[in-house]
């Protein structure tokens, strides 16, 4: 039953995977190296693919892994499998939300998680700005990165916009 | 508010959430807070925060946190249901078309200038929490301490998120 495993490796994955989408990169290689339902090759391009597909990089990855494995089918499952237990973890931390809403506990949890959670985005943002800036290509990827930064105030009614102008930098950047 | 208006912002969403989930706040933003006026800012802040350290895709997990705030249950599976529509379309017609596209040259080049266009807007999520939700000393002491603490030591994130949260719940400071 190939599609009941890859509901269970996707339900495996979704539950333990904290931290977003690229958390699910380590399991989708252990599915690959435990089954054999595609190659390495195959998952590289997966992540190439859900970077520059829209929708979450995780939920992309995925449905592509899914219909690589089993068809458009697949691709349901392992989407249903990797949402079904954070939807149901998040309806649980709603629950708990609600019922001490207004009090002293939860006013103080969250004086606590914001400013972590905070300090998490930016050590994220510090390793991906050495890894994108600093280490390859850096003076194109300094100078880019400075338009965007000016750019960004213009069109931040349209954030998506942004998208395309960066990558429309980065094409432009490397034809000359 | 209607289900399908709710269906119709989160596929909107789903469309635009191009290179990774720090999309979603600006465009949640842009949806929810300035053209309809449904959600807070400060709430938006705390389900970026949630949806952090609970496991699954953030862009996933503030979907639920908003839907519920929307429309309970029915919003959070509609919301989860939109997000996920447009990505699955996408991905499913281009794993059927192409295959091939992480080796083309051009997909590479506009990959790196999206990645730096991630960096943008994952700094002006940081700067945004630190408008809306670091108010005061207390909190600038929990940044520093827990960014410190995740690049110099080898604690898991959750776990310092966790400690973060005790060590603000101990030291109170809110009062009813």
């Amino acid at each position: 039953m190939i599609q009941l495993l890859l509901f269970y490796e996707f339900l495996k994955t979704g539950i333990f995977a904290i931290g977003g989408g690229y958390a699910t990169i380590p399991f989708l290689y252990h599915i690959c190296e435990k089954y054999n339902w595609f190659t390495v090759d195959e998952l590289t391009d997966m992540i190439a693919i859900s970077n520059i597909t829209p929708g979450a990089v995780g939920i992309n990855m995925a449905t592509y892994t899914g219909i690589k494995t089993c068809g458009i089918l697949g691709g349901m499952i392992s989407i249903t499998g990797l949402i079904t237990g954070p939807f149901i973890i998040t309806i649980f931390a709603i629950y708990f939300l609600n019922k001490y809403k207004n009090t002293k506990l939860l006013k103080n949890f969250f004086q606590g998680l914001i400013p972590a959670s905070c300090a998490l985005l930016t050590y994220t943002f510090i390793q991906l700005s050495i890894k994108n800036i600093f280490v390859e290509n850096n003076l194109k990827a300094l100078i880019i990165t400075l338009i965007l930064f000016f750019i960004y105030p213009f069109v931040r009614k349209n954030p998506s916009l942004i998208i395309f102008i960066g990558g429309f930098f980065g094409i432009l950047f490397n034809v000359f | 508010m209607k289900l399908f208006d709710i269906f119709k912002i989160y596929f909107l969403i789903g469309c635009q959430l191009i290179g990774g989930g720090y999309v979603i706040l600006p465009l949640l933003r842009k949806y929810l807070i300035e053209k309809r006026n449904w959600l807070k800012e400060e709430e938006l802040i705390e389900y970026v925060a949630l949806s952090q350290c609970l496991p699954g895709i953030i862009a996933l997990n503030i979907s639920i946190f908003s839907g519920w705030r929307l429309n309970k249950l029915k919003g959070s599976l509609i919301a989860v249901f939109g997000l996920i529509l447009p990505s699955f379309i996408i991905v499913s017609l281009i794993s059927l078309i192409l295959y091939k596209i992480s080796d083309m040259k051009i997909v590479e080049n506009l990959f790196f200038g999206i990645r730096l266009s991630m960096l943008i807007l994952l700094f002006n999520m940081i700067y945004d929490i630190f408008k809306t939700s670091m108010k005061s000393y207390f909190s600038y002491f929990l940044f520093f301490f827990i960014l410190f603490m995740i690049i110099y030591t080898s604690f898991s994130p959750v776990i310092l998120i966790i400690l973060a949260i005790l060590i603000s719940i101990l030291k109170g400071g809110h009062k009813n």
